[in-house]
């Protein structure tokens, strides 16, 4: 392995890497390793064009840019040297002559790479006298990202991201010298899987979601680490949250699951997880307490067990490992058979998009239990964590004790009802279609009162008093 | 029409005959003789006389053409091009239109000795879009190779070599003289340099390994091996042996081209073209195509050499000689040279893209009396952050002229701002 020097600090990075990539290799860019950049990503071709991450290497006499200068074993790289300091200020002013300067009315500011590193590498005062190059305004690229051509620096990522992952290639840079402009070309519009992905790489705010446009400012936001549950895949999320509300999902990078990706409607999916939910315990159809919920479902777990009558479990492949764990031995201890699943399934893609569209599948599996959408025959008792089983397969079934986060066919045909948490609401881990066990963090805090499907199935089983 | 330069030498010595367009008359001359010496060499062999004759590239960065096709793979493994950059779009300079209009075999043959050398199947020569004369002489003359089988297979009866040519009309834009960008031309993208690395020899047309070489460098091969590496070197400089086709441009009486030994001192050069017309007075030359440093007429002296130029802040880049008597504003051509380099940059790198254009809008203000000493300062300064830092040397190109012409004729500038007017109401007109 080679070694490499950076600012009098030896690291051993892997071969064939260039200086930017083996840094980042090392997680130390910008996490120690301060290379300012614009036009190079982690998960894009190089460009090479920005010029802000040039350093100064030994034995070259001009500066070189850290993104494509390959590294050799003993090269000794300087990111901290005034001519390194001068070029940046160099490049910061450039690129601010023609940049508006509307940081207070700009949705990307907080979180704007030109305003970060502006502040960070430039120079406090402007020198330039010279009108700014108009462009267009607020411009709609398709149905999910919204353009504001004066503010693009030309950093081109959202070109190589539309041509290299969905390979949609909707976006060019048009004309040259300082008349270049970023376009559709004519007759596309910017309307593939993964649009919304442009959003998250452009460094300023010339690309945004039309959904997450103006609804908060982004230093009213926590991030939340957390996992998309819209497929098998598990894409790594980041939930923003203001006032126990969800904002939106940007995907977080794991290099594993989904690179630095998520497809659109994976990150439109936290608006599902809000609506139609199921608030209230209900019993024989009726809204009951919590109390009185429970102590039906109990009677009814403890009169089937000693009728010797059947009791079946319907798992959910959108329930946690822990919530799926304590249902399989809940199942044992009232000698049932290992609990069914079954998960929904549409297309799927050579990108991110996976068929089975549920996060824990695997979960499911991995604990035992059994893949079926049968009927599930004659039975005194169901216990059904969530509803991806469809109602029908419950023809036979006398009693359903359903613990649920959204309102549904089978939530209105149940015995006994009571409200579930969402993943938002609650920490655990999915298994993903690759066997990685992922955790995620509770987010918000429900409106209403509502357990997680562990301690829901905890209550039900002190009151029947099964230990 | 011009068909000859003013002054002729050895590659240009039967330009004026229309029969040296046609490959008898072209024969009839010595030609050929060179390519038969080549293969009777093994192909190392033939670099290495090419390394040792000191021939420098002439397409402006002057490159030693050897060195550079020894950078090309021995191995085999994957086809070899060669391309041939007759974009020729420096202002200032118009040789490699002659050589291509009128010497098309001496650059035919000089491919195929660079082919035999490298080993390369395929060239493909990138003539400027505009050149239509050129693009027809360099056809009819690659359609004569084949049917002479000249070009083809086993060609000469060498078992093994073929080679093939292609003619390509380039679309008309500066930056795609670049040979990277030449490169983006070539495969129908739009004209943008690559970043480097990879470079040509290992990822060019194509993908594949690339040599690029002007016009003017392959013309000059033929006469290296027909004659001997000692003849070539006995002709310009130490370091810049041979000739090339200087040509003059501007305020001078007699206008075009003349092929003169490198190191040929500036003053001899504006001689051949009859001086500076009308008995005026000289103000200053670009030595080497617009994005080279002026010269002032106190440098008259210097050789027409990289290594003399390069001493006087400035380079023989193309050999375009342009000349500029005294009735010129130098804030009108600081403010033409920018323009040009405003309208030409490709856009890619920040520091070209935005410099270009703020360097034309400061000359554009101090010329029309707009300027102040703080714009005057600020043009001190901004060709610096653009200097040295892009991904071509385009940036350089545009930073270099501005400051040469800030160097030495300060006063010009200076007389704009103190007088919010330009005092040169005789110059050319913007």
């Amino acid at each position: 392995m080679p070694t490499l020097s950076v600012d009098g600090i030896d690291y051993e990075v892997p071969e064939g890497r260039t200086v930017l990539q083996a840094i980042d290799d090392l997680g130390l860019l910008m996490n120690g390793v301060e290379i300012p950049h614009y036009c190079w990503h982690p998960k894009l071709t190089i460009d090479g064009s920005c010029r802000l991450c040039q350093v100064e290497i030994e034995g070259m006499p001009k500066l070189q840019i850290a993104c494509n200068t390959p590294v050799t074993n003993g090269m000794k790289v300087h990111t901290k040297s005034e001519r390194v300091l001068s070029a940046r200020r160099g490049v910061m002013e450039l690129l601010l002559i023609n940049h508006p300067l509307d940081c207070p009315i700009c949705d990307q500011a907080g979180e704007c790479k030109l305003q970060d590193y502006a502040f960070d590498w430039g120079v406090t005062s402007s020198r330039t006298r010279e009108p700014r190059r108009p462009a267009k305004k607020s411009v709609d690229l398709g149905p999910t990202i919204v353009f504001d051509q004066e503010r693009c620096i030309l950093c081109r990522r959202c070109v190589r991201f539309c041509r290299e992952v969905p390979k949609t290639g909707e976006l060019g840079v048009f004309n040259r010298g300082d008349e270049s402009l970023l376009e559709l070309f004519p007759g596309s519009e910017l309307d593939n899987p993964y649009s919304m992905n442009v959003a998250d790489i452009c460094p300023v705010g010339a690309l945004t979601t039309r959904d997450f446009r103006f609804k908060v400012r982004v230093w009213f936001t926590d991030d939340v680490e957390s996992v998309c549950n819209q497929c098998s895949r598990g894409c790594n999320i980041v939930a923003s949250r203001s006032n126990n509300k969800i904002y939106r999902f940007v995907p977080r990078r794991n290099d594993a699951v989904n690179e630095t990706w998520m497809c659109d409607h994976g990150r439109m999916s936290y608006k599902k997880n809000a609506n139609f939910r199921l608030t209230a315990p209900s019993v024989d159809g009726h809204a009951a307490t919590y109390t009185d919920a429970v102590k039906r479902a109990a009677e009814l777990v403890r009169a089937t067990r000693d009728g010797s009558g059947k009791i079946i479990g319907v798992a959910s492949p959108f329930a946690s490992n822990a919530d799926l764990a304590a249902f399989r031995d809940l199942l044992a201890r009232l000698g049932a058979g290992p609990a069914r699943f079954s998960v929904p399934r549409a297309e799927s893609d050579a990108i991110l998009i996976e068929a089975e569209k549920a996060p824990n599948a695997a979960g499911c599996r991995a604990l035992g239990m059994i893949e079926s959408g049968d009927q599930l025959g004659r039975a005194e008792l169901a216990i059904v964590l969530g509803h991806t089983t469809t109602a029908e397969v419950f023809g036979d079934v006398k009693n359903i004790v359903l613990i649920d986060t959204h309102e549904s066919a089978l939530s209105v045909r149940a015995t006994v009802s009571l409200p579930a948490r969402t993943f938002l609401e609650k920490s655990g881990t999915f298994t993903n279609s690759r066997g990685h066990v992922q955790d995620f963090s509770a987010v918000v805090e429900p409106a209403f009162e509502a357990w997680s499907e562990a301690d829901a199935l905890a209550q039900i089983a002190a009151a029947a008093g099964i230990s | 029409m011009i068909v000859e330069p003013y002054v002729k030498n050895y590659l240009s010595e039967h330009y004026g005959d229309d029969a040296y367009r046609t490959l008898a008359g072209y024969e009839a001359a010595g030609g050929f003789a060179g390519l038969k010496k080549a293969v009777a060499l093994p192909p190392e062999q033939v670099t290495d006389l090419v390394k040792a004759s000191g021939l420098r590239g002439r397409g402006g960065a002057g490159f030693a053409t050897g060195l550079k096709w020894s950078f090309m793979p021995k191995t085999n493994d994957r086809m070899k091009v060669i391309v041939v950059n007759g974009d020729e779009s420096e202002p200032g300079s118009f040789k490699d239109r002659l050589i291509m209009e009128r010497g098309p075999f001496e650059v035919l043959e000089g491919i195929l000795i660079g082919a035999w050398a490298m080993g390369a199947q395929r060239t493909f020569i990138y003539v400027r879009g505009e050149y239509k004369e050129a693009i027809r002489a360099l056809e009819s003359a690659v359609k004569e190779l084949y049917a002479r089988k000249l070009l083809g297979k086993n060609i000469l009866g060498k078992k093994g070599f073929e080679h093939d040519i292609v003619v390509h009309s380039g679309a008309g834009a500066y930056i795609c003289g670049e040979e990277t960008g030449l490169l983006e031309s070539l495969e129908g993208k739009k004209g943008q340099p690559r970043k480097k690395p990879p470079f040509p020899a290992q990822h060019g047309a194509f993908g594949l390994p690339t040599t690029v070489n002007n016009v003017e460098t392959f013309a000059h091969v033929p006469f290296i091996l027909e004659r001997g590496v000692e003849w070539f070197k006995s002709r310009g400089t130490d370091k810049s042996p041979g000739t090339t086709l200087f040509g003059v441009s501007g305020h001078v009486e007699r206008p075009g081209l003349f092929e003169l030994p490198l190191g040929t001192p500036l003053r001899e050069v504006l001689g051949h073209a009859g001086g500076v017309r009308g008995g005026r007075r000289l103000k200053g030359v670009m030595p080497g195509g617009l994005s080279m440093p002026i010269l002032p007429p106190t440098e008259l002296e210097v050789p027409m050499a990289e290594e003399f130029l390069s001493q006087k802040g400035t380079h023989l880049g193309t050999g375009g000689v342009m000349v500029m008597d005294e009735s010129v504003c130098m804030v009108r051509v600081a403010t033409v040279v920018a323009y040009f380099f405003r309208d030409e940059s490709c856009g890619q790198c920040t520091q070209c893209r935005e410099g270009t254009a703020w360097v034309h809008k400061l000359c554009q203000k101090i010329e029309q009396g707009r300027g102040s000493a703080e714009d005057l300062a600020l043009l001190d300064n901004v060709p610096s952050l653009m200097e040295g830092q892009t991904i071509c040397a385009f940036a350089d190109a545009a930073a270099w002229p501005i400051q040469g012409l800030l160097r030495h004729f300060r006063d010009d500038f200076e007389a704009h701002v103190r007088e919010k007017k330009c005092p040169f109401p005789e110059s050319f007109e913007l």
